[in-house]
């Protein structure tokens, strides 16, 4: 029964019998929800509760989920082996300047393919688009001897540049821009005001909100990005954090401490758990709007 | 005052800039050493080593780079086909193989010192065709780990190193009657344990020239028998019967009497609360051990092959990387040089460490062809179905001959 049958059967006349139906419907209702809930939030549970135990419980044939006895030691291991304020560092600079970039970078596409007129533009636009349909993994050889040959392996412009240019992002705001009506610029042009004022003074405060979903949709890209990353940051001191957290994983016949990685992976989780509780707002609307989980 | 000094001091940066490094060291050299096996824990001892290095050849300078096994294939390659390989790196065996036949290593034989000392049949894995493409850095292996607790309850004597698998089975009968849920063995039956086996039954899995697959021989059907016949006589548990719980685990428990498996559980078996050692695998014909190795290749392009062959002689045979490794508990040097490993030999348990070294004299590599990936998958399948009764052990290597057969095609 879906929710508008039942609210048509409360209020039919024998609506106080039907009562009782309804507090069950919304307490299994409630209840499905719950362990959905608890599916997704194990593995981060037990993420941190891993990440305090001490070595020799983390295998242990009956799992314990409260870490007994509780200890930081491999968040002591994970700061002596790895630069992590570094590779803290690095992460943040990366998203946030790759973010920043490529919603400029998009908007300023977005505006030449919504709001100028030229010869090709549609052609043009199809064929930007066609790009998304081709997987990263086929152009990663060509883009890293590409990036090698500028000389930018180990160099923060090289695990930022590339990322810039996104057909996705360009689409987005290019959608976003063509619905504000035309009679808005055509003032402003009767004012005086050339494309460049348009595009920062009326187009980019009016679309904020999208603005705002592809910078949060790029900040996560650029976060968790580990194939680009892992191939342009060879040293330490240019290692995002999910390339240093899987160079804490063992090769053959050797030992992974599991509570050093779950450590390293909670220090990662983190700043963005914290970003979510403060742009909540941001993130759902970035779901709702792009039909994209980042 | 403070525009001008920084003025003056961007005037001297840029005319530093400009002065040639050959000018400022004569003749130095920058060699680059990619590899996988220092990460996480053997950074600082990997150091170490090159500190030595760098102390005994001033000229030349080793920078080093890493990344996690997972990737370090991937990334290698990139750097060959991007043509910027690095002049050092590491490689293990099975991908030694491919990376000999495309050429792109350099023959070390040239610049290798007569008396390093390498354990011959490591140094001869690592050649194809008499050319020396890689130094053996660090080896591993498996070997017969035993309780020694049951074997006392049982009555029987402990294994000896001539032991073949009549011997294990005798023993395995002995120890399953101690209890319903004690096991007497356990070697696992699939393409790893196989290869094994098969070259301790003499048997072959291709014929000379690679074109037919000879895996149906007598000696082959004969070494998967022995392997199948501990599920059959109930002394080894089978997949069901082990349910998930890892034979290891089962073995710490003190319900496993012998345990084939690596010697990179010594650690976790430490603090067993009952006396185990042990002994080299039992044989059939011959005697055979795994041997799991990194070698260090340089590349067939480095511009200092000298020198970086120098390294890789270094890394792998000097004293001083030996004792690091040994100290660090970093795998180890496959190096016939008692002097270097006595810190090994000495702790306990088990008592019967020489045996690590014993099973070099026997050493196994995997065999390898083209489609390598299919061919493990399709022979894990018939050997599990072999495991599982499903198949007897001659046809399960009838139909896998026809599958490598169409793989070597």
């Amino acid at each position: 029964m879906t929710e508008s049958q039942l609210s048509h059967a409360a209020a039919a006349p024998g609506a106080i019998r039907l009562h009782p139906t309804r507090w069950i419907v919304d307490l299994l209702y409630y209840a499905v929800l719950i362990v959905l809930a608890l599916v997704m939030l194990i593995p981060f549970a037990w993420m941190l509760s891993t990440s305090l135990k001490p070595t020799e419980y983390i295998l242990s044939v009956t799992p314990q989920f409260i870490p007994n006895p509780a200890t930081l030691d491999s968040y002591r291991t994970l700061f002596d082996l790895m630069p992590m304020q570094r590779m803290l560092g690095n992460s943040l600079f990366v998203a946030i300047a790759g973010a920043g970039g490529q919603v400029l970078v998009s908007a300023m596409a977005a505006y030449a393919f919504a709001r100028i007129e030229w010869r090709g533009r549609e052609i043009v636009f199809l064929l930007y688009l066609g790009t998304m349909m081709v997987p990263s993994q086929v152009t990663l050889i060509p883009l890293f001897i590409l990036i090698r040959q500028l000389g930018w392996v180990n160099s923060y412009q090289g695990l930022i540049l590339p990322g810039l240019f996104s057909a996705f992002g360009t689409f987005l705001l290019r959608q976003a821009f063509l619905s504000l009506p035309r009679d808005l610029e055509e003032a402003a042009f009767i004012d005086g005001a050339n494309h460049l004022t348009i595009f920062w003074r009326i187009i980019l405060p009016l679309t904020r909100p999208a603005l705002a979903t592809l910078a949060v949709l790029s900040f996560m890209q650029y976060w968790n990005a580990y194939l680009w990353p892992l191939f342009v940051a060879r040293q330490e001191i240019f290692m995002t954090l999910p390339v240093g957290l899987a160079k804490l994983q063992g090769g053959p016949r050797a030992l992974t401490q599991w509570n050093v990685v779950m450590a390293g992976a909670v220090v990662t989780v983190l700043p963005i758990l914290i970003a979510y509780l403060f742009a909540q707002k941001w993130f759902v609307r970035s779901v709702t709007l792009s039909g994209i989980k980042g | 005052m403070l525009r001008k000094g920084l003025v003056t001091l961007l005037v001297v940066v840029m005319l530093a800039a400009l002065v040639p490094a050959s000018a400022l060291a004569q003749d130095s050299v920058t060699i680059r050493y990619y590899n996988f096996s220092s990460d996480p824990d053997h950074v600082e001892d990997l150091q170490t080593i090159i500190d030595a290095f760098e102390a005994e050849n001033p000229n030349i300078t080793i920078e080093v780079s890493s990344a996690p096994f997972a990737d370090y294939f991937t990334l290698l390659e990139a750097d060959l086909v991007g043509g910027d390989a690095p002049d050092v790196f590491e490689l293990n065996f099975e991908n030694f193989v491919s990376y000999a036949a495309n050429d792109v290593l350099l023959d070390l034989s040239p610049y290798v010192s007569t008396d390093a000392p390498y354990y011959p049949r490591a140094l001869e894995a690592f050649q194809v065709d008499g050319a020396q493409y890689a130094l053996p850095e660090s080896f591993s292996t498996v070997l017969l780990f035993y309780n020694k607790d049951l074997f006392d309850q049982a009555g029987i004597d402990y294994p000896t190193a001539e032991w073949t698998w009549d011997d294990a089975m005798a023993a395995a009968q002995s120890i399953r009657a101690l209890g319903d849920d004690v096991w007497g063995i356990y070697s696992p039956i699939q393409f790893w344990e196989f290869y094994k086996k098969a070259a301790q039954n003499n048997c072959a899995f291709f014929n000379a020239d690679m074109t037919e697959s000879t895996i149906n021989s007598p000696e082959c059907v004969t070494a998967l028998e022995t392997m199948v016949s501990f599920v059959n006589e109930d002394v080894m548990p089978d997949q069901t019967e082990l349910a998930g719980v890892a034979n290891e685990e089962l073995f710490l428990q003190g319900k496993l009497g012998m345990d084939v498996i690596g010697i990179w559980q010594f650690a976790a078996f430490a603090d067993a609360p009952f006396a185990w050692d042990i002994q080299l695998e039992p044989g059939a014909a011959q005697k055979a051990h795994h041997f799991f190795a990194n070698g260090v290749a340089v590349s067939a392009d480095s511009e200092h092959p000298e020198e970086a062959a120098a390294w890789a002689q270094f890394l792998t045979s000097s004293e001083i990387a030996a004792t690091v490794r040994i100290d660090a508990g970093w795998e180890l040097p496959a190096i016939d040089a008692p002097e270097y490993v006595a810190a090994y030999l000495e702790q306990t348990p088990p008592d019967n460490r020489e045996a690590v070294f014993q099973a070099l004299e026997s050493p196994v590599t995997p065999p390898v062809i083209e489609r390598q990936t299919e061919m493990q998958d399709d022979l894990n399948q018939l050997l599990t179905a072999a495991e599982m009764g499903e198949l007897d052990p001659q046809s399960a290597l009838d139909m896998a001959k026809e599958q490598i057969d169409g793989l070597l095609q």
